[in-house]
């Protein structure tokens, strides 16, 4: 007789056993599925984001092709040829303050001046409804457009004067949509819109003046835009303009979107791996359950290979479902989200189906299902026969055999490379890889140490806490799997209120007693003195600061052109466009020379650049290496003379880049400035200095750190939401633990009320062990995560790390609270139980 | 005179079942008397278990009155009856009923330990060792054999010396050897104690070892020999 083949075997079994239905799979299905699905939808929203972004992206940018010069104009000869290949829209952009008809009241807003081919894309939404033209045209006044915000914060209404600079501005609308204006995710005031003309009456645009020019293409091809790019670059080497097309139309959105999907997806992940615990546990429980049937099956001859095969065959067909439910809602969500909110979002979404965001997370899912079900898969080949003679049975502490051991460890490092492959910041997804087992490595030895000690405690006087501590360490008791699962996510979760809590440190701590209260933006040399003067007459000054500003664009390190150059990643932001850049005399305060030594006083020699150590060692640069900066069309080249270690955080006026005197002076300039006054006298001096020079533009510092707040308040939902999600799965799992031991807690209970426990006592014993396990879980949480929160800011992101107590207290109370409760509702059943009913039945 | 340490009075209890309610006691009157050992023995579905578990507090009567070793079993509350059970009964099961997840040491010291006594273990290692289990503390119930495993729960019944022993079968699980030796024991820590025992059994043979004797049939007694019904 042949030996029969083993998969249409365990074809046949695993339909019969299927045939009773899922009971039992709860845990199990809902884990994959949370995991998956967070991920998914993660991706899926992301790429959807992406797509949206680049269907819209004429729109976003104004134009097909977008050159931006600060300051200056571009040449006729660059305008002339331009619109040879389309409509050509010129936009200049600046801040400015904006005041009421009586000068009473002021406010900082984005100015927008436009011509009447703007805009080239997309329309303007005004309320009331009129065309962008009729709004802005010149009659006897000039026309503006303005947010909301604006009036509300000058008071005033529609059809109401306003002035800006030294020309007036008759408010037309309201303006609901502004279809370049979407991304713009940091303003520093609403907007104001007028027209060429407008701006130019303000007389605000000045030599210096912190203006750009933006000059939008419309093409009749837009796929020819990179050989006009080149042939832009080509023809006008020196014309220091940025120019994008718009395949580059978002590119920091784009950046952010990934970051945020790479850090997201990771927490998704970590939900994944607390989930994989209950798959472990559930495919646990349900084989414990089958144990006779298996039993019976060896003794009908069936072999371990066919038990083993049919298993996993089940385990990865339910592991199939909760994957497929959890990537059909994550592809589902951008659908969903553009359905319910989609006017609301500040990104267009263009959904659609991933598939390799899906391929990924069901890989994800596959994998998780295989790493924490092939132990408890691999002990069925251990089962034995006798065990329907015994009665009880055991798997607990049996080897699964070294093929499974390997198999586990196989699919661990295909999980483990599968992360860190698809990810856009690998260092990162390596170290998170490494978190991870580090934290499971933790929390296993944790659990088997605590395991261990509820062991060898001495023996408690009240008989309730001694029973709640024999429970931790009894045979097949749920701790270790709750210390787990429960301490996995309460990690995820004080990391991320860690990190956030840090970050919000960051910002606040910027404001220390020390910060200057406002920055003056466009200060002309001649109102200096000026300032200085009315600055220095404010009741209760503290600091005053002002420095020369021009822009610039480096164009050569060490003589080696730009774009040839090697430069870090971290620092490639200097070389991207144009830079604030000054000169000094003397040492900015706060400074310290690491390398070189800072001109002398008086110096009058060859150009010298002061630059910060951080660009010196991200351009391979030291000191007597030259930088080539090209500042209005003028090429300067300076010797470095010293490198610097600034503290930004103090917020202190500082340059990256400063020269030495003798260099700049004589360039197009503006100055900015900085004030400190006491809180409450900011308002007096906000409206002294914007009275005296209307057109120097105040930004309230405690406005930009709101703003900032605000923009991390937001980001920091989505990362809660995400831990939310490992925390809720770290929950079920707990849940799964709990409920699959009801059973033996029922049994227990009984035979505890038979031998005199009262409903008190039995509570008291499962109150302790849940009380325990939660205080447990929370304090290992507290510590793992504190550690992992300090290693990610301070050896990751290079920040300062602060322990927040009241983070890890709420932390540890919310592990013991949940933990009590959900035990407590999970073995409620078994308090209830009436003895003599159960042992009717038994 | 000296009161009776069980005084059952027209005890009936009814279940409800999906069929309706059936009346599985119907009128038992009983006295039991300190130290003395009866049978009870009857078809199965006769309404022994009920009756023992009556008297044991696990099961509310429907109508009438049980008291034992002067707790009136029908007004206590569940707690009540948890403490009546910890104070004054052993209740020895057929099929058992140890915790599996506890050693035998730990399964016999819980009523000591709910009674908060003073040394459980120590006292359940000499009970244990009584019933011959000295060696075997430390093993689990699915470590031990049938008959073991009834000595280890006769040793849990015994620890805490009540003045009611319940057993219900206990050598229904057990071979004929082995339900002979697990008897013998339960007589001798029986007498050893001075415990009043109810054992209700289909063993004709094991009923004559008792003082007295009632069967029991459609959840009424009748007096075998000796004694009042």
């Amino acid at each position: 007789m042949s030996e029969p083949r083993i998969l249409p075997q365990a074809l046949r079994l695993v339909r019969r056993e299927l045939r009773s239905g899922l009971r039992g799979f709860g845990v199990f299905l809902t884990c994959l599925f949370l995991g998956v699905f967070a991920i998914s939808a993660i991706g899926s929203f992301t790429e959807s984001a992406k797509s949206g972004l680049l269907a819209d992206a004429s729109a976003l940018l104004g134009g097909d092709f977008e050159a931006r010069l600060a300051h200056r104009q571009m040449s006729s000869e660059a305008i002339a040829l331009l619109g040879t290949r389309g409509d050509l829209s010129h936009v200049m952009s600046m801040r400015t303050m904006v005041s009421d008809d009586h000068g009473s009241k002021r406010v900082l807003a984005e100015l927008k001046a436009v011509d009447d081919s703007y805009p080239l894309y997309g329309r303007v939404g005004i309320e009331p409804q009129q065309s962008i033209e009729e709004a802005l045209k010149n009659s006897t006044e000039f026309g503006a457009l303005v947010e909301q915000p604006l009036l509300s914060r000058l008071n005033v209404q529609v059809g109401d004067l306003v002035r800006v600079g030294s020309a007036e501005f008759r408010i037309r609308g309201i303006i609901t949509t502004e279809p370049d204006r979407t991304l713009s995710a940091f303003t520093l005031g609403p907007r104001f819109m007028t027209s060429l003309a407008g701006l130019s009456a303000t007389g605000l645009v000045q030599p210096g003046s912190l203006v750009y020019h933006i000059y939008r293409l419309r093409l009749p091809d837009r796929n020819v835009v990179n050989q006009l790019k080149e042939e832009l670059q080509s023809r006008f080497p020196d014309a220091g303009w940025r120019l994008r097309t718009w395949r580059e139309a978002s590119p920091r959105v784009q950046f952010f979107l990934d970051r945020m999907n790479q850090n997201l997806t990771l927490i998704g992940l970590c939900a994944l791996l607390v989930g994989g615990l209950g798959v472990s546990g559930a495919v646990r429980g349900y084989l414990n359950g089958k144990i006779n049937h298996i039993a019976t099956m060896k003794c009908l001859g069936a072999p371990g290979r066919l038990i083993f095969t049919a298993y996993l065959i089940q385990v990865l067909l339910l592991g199939a479902l909760g994957s497929v439910v959890g990537l059909a809602l994550g592809a589902a969500l951008p659908y969903l989200l553009k359905w319910l909110i989609g006017d609301l979002l500040p990104i267009p979404l263009a959904p659609a189906v991933h598939w390799y965001i899906l391929l990924k997370a069901a890989l994800f899912g596959l994998l998780i299902a295989l790493v924490f079900s092939l132990k408890e898969l691999g002990l069925t080949r251990r089962v034995s026969p006798a065990v329907l003679f015994r009665g009880y049975s055991d798997n607990s502490g049996k080897d699964p055999g070294t093929a499974i051991r390997l198999a586990v460890v196989i699919a661990a490092i295909s999980l483990a490379v599968l992360a860190v492959s698809t990810s856009t910041d690998q260092r990162l997804a390596f170290w998170f890889v490494c978190g991870a087992a580090l934290c499971f490595g933790i929390f296993r030895f944790v659990s088997a140490a605590v395991v261990s000690l509820a062991r060898r405690l001495p023996r408690a006087s009240n008989p309730s806490l001694r029973l709640g501590i024999g429970n931790i360490h009894r045979r097949g008791s749920p701790a270790a799997s709750a210390l787990f699962s429960l301490g996995l996510g309460l990690t995820a979760l004080v990391i991320v209120m860690l990190v956030q809590a840090n970050f919000a440190d960051m910002v606040n701590e910027t404001v220390p007693n020390e910060a200057p209260s406002f920055f003056f933006l466009d200060l002309q040399t001649q109102q200096v003195a000026g300032f200085q003067e009315i600055a220095e007459s404010l009741p209760g000054i503290r600091k005053i600061q002002h420095y020369p500003t021009l822009r610039g664009r480096i164009t050569a390190i060490a003589d080696i052109p730009v774009d040839l150059a090697k430069i870090a990643p971290e620092v490639s932001w200097a070389v991207r466009g144009d830079r604030f850049l000054s000169y000094a005399a003397g040492m900015p305060p706060g400074t310290k020379i690491v390398d070189g030594v800072w001109w002398p006083d008086n110096y009058a020699g060859d150009p010298l650049v002061s630059i910060t150590a951080d660009i010196a060692k991200g351009f391979g640069v030291a000191v007597g290496d030259n930088l080539k900066v090209n500042i209005l069309g003028r090429e300067v080249t300076a010797k470095i003379s010293n490198l610097r270690e600034v503290d930004w955080t103090t917020l202190d006026l500082n340059f990256a880049i400063l020269f030495s005197p003798g260099v700049l002076e004589n360039a197009p300039q503006t100055h900015i400035a900085t004030i400190q006054v006491p809180p409450d006298q900011e308002e007096k001096a906000f409206a002294a200095i914007t009275a005296r020079f209307p057109n120097v533009s105040a930004i309230s510092t405690r406005e930009i750190l709101k703003n900032v707040s605000n923009t991390l308040g937001r980001i920091g939902i989505a990362f809660r939401s995400m831990a939310a999600i490992a925390l809720f799965t770290g929950f079920l799992v707990l849940a799964g633990a709990v409920s699959a031991d009801q059973h033996r807690r029922i049994h227990d209970a009984v035979i505890f009320k038979v031998c005199g426990a009262t409903r008190f006592d039995i509570l008291g014993a499962f109150a302790a062990e849940f009380l325990m396990l939660g205080l447990i879980a929370g304090m290992i949480s507290a510590v793992v995560g504190s550690l992992a929160a300090m290693g990610i800011l301070r050896g990751l992101m290079k920040m300062t790390f602060n322990l927040h107590p009241g983070t890890i207290v709420i932390t540890i109370m919310t592990g013991i609270c949940l933990t009590l409760l959900l035990g407590l509702l999970g073995t409620w059943k078994a308090l209830g139980q009436k003895p003599a009913m159960y042992l009717r039945g038994e | 005179m000296r009161e009776p340490m069980v005084e059952i009075k027209n005890l009936c209890v009814s279940l409800v079942g999906g069929a309706g309610p059936v009346n599985i006691l119907r009128g038992v009157h009983l006295s039991i008397a300190g130290g003395e050992t009866l049978s009870i023995v009857g078809p199965s579905g006769a309404g022994k278990t009920t009756l023992l578990m009556a008297l044991s507090g696990l099961e509310k009567p429907t109508s009438g009155s049980i008291r034992v070793a002067g707790v009136d079993l029908t007004t206590a509350n569940e707690d009540g009856l948890a403490r009546f059970r910890r104070e004054h009964v052993g209740i020895v099961f057929q099929s058992f009923h140890l915790v599996p997840t506890m050693t035998a040491l730990e399964n016999v010291a819980l009523p000591l330990e709910f009674a908060g006594a003073d040394n459980p273990a120590e006292q359940a290692r000499t009970a244990l060792a009584k019933t011959g289990l000295g060696e075997r503390f430390g093993h689990f119930p699915g470590e031990l054999s049938g008959g073991e495993q009834q000595r280890v729960a006769l040793a849990r019944a015994f620890v805490a010396r009540p003045s009611l022993l319940l057993a219900d079968e206990p050598t229904g699980n057990l071979d004929h050897e082995t339900g002979l030796m697990v008897m013998d024991l339960l007589f001798d820590l029986q007498k050893e104690h001075g415990t009043t025992l109810v054992l209700v059994t289909h063993d004709k043979v094991l009923a004559s070892r008792c003082n007295r004797a009632i069967h029991m049939l459609d959840g009424q007694l009748s007096e075998l020999t000796g004694g009042r019904a």
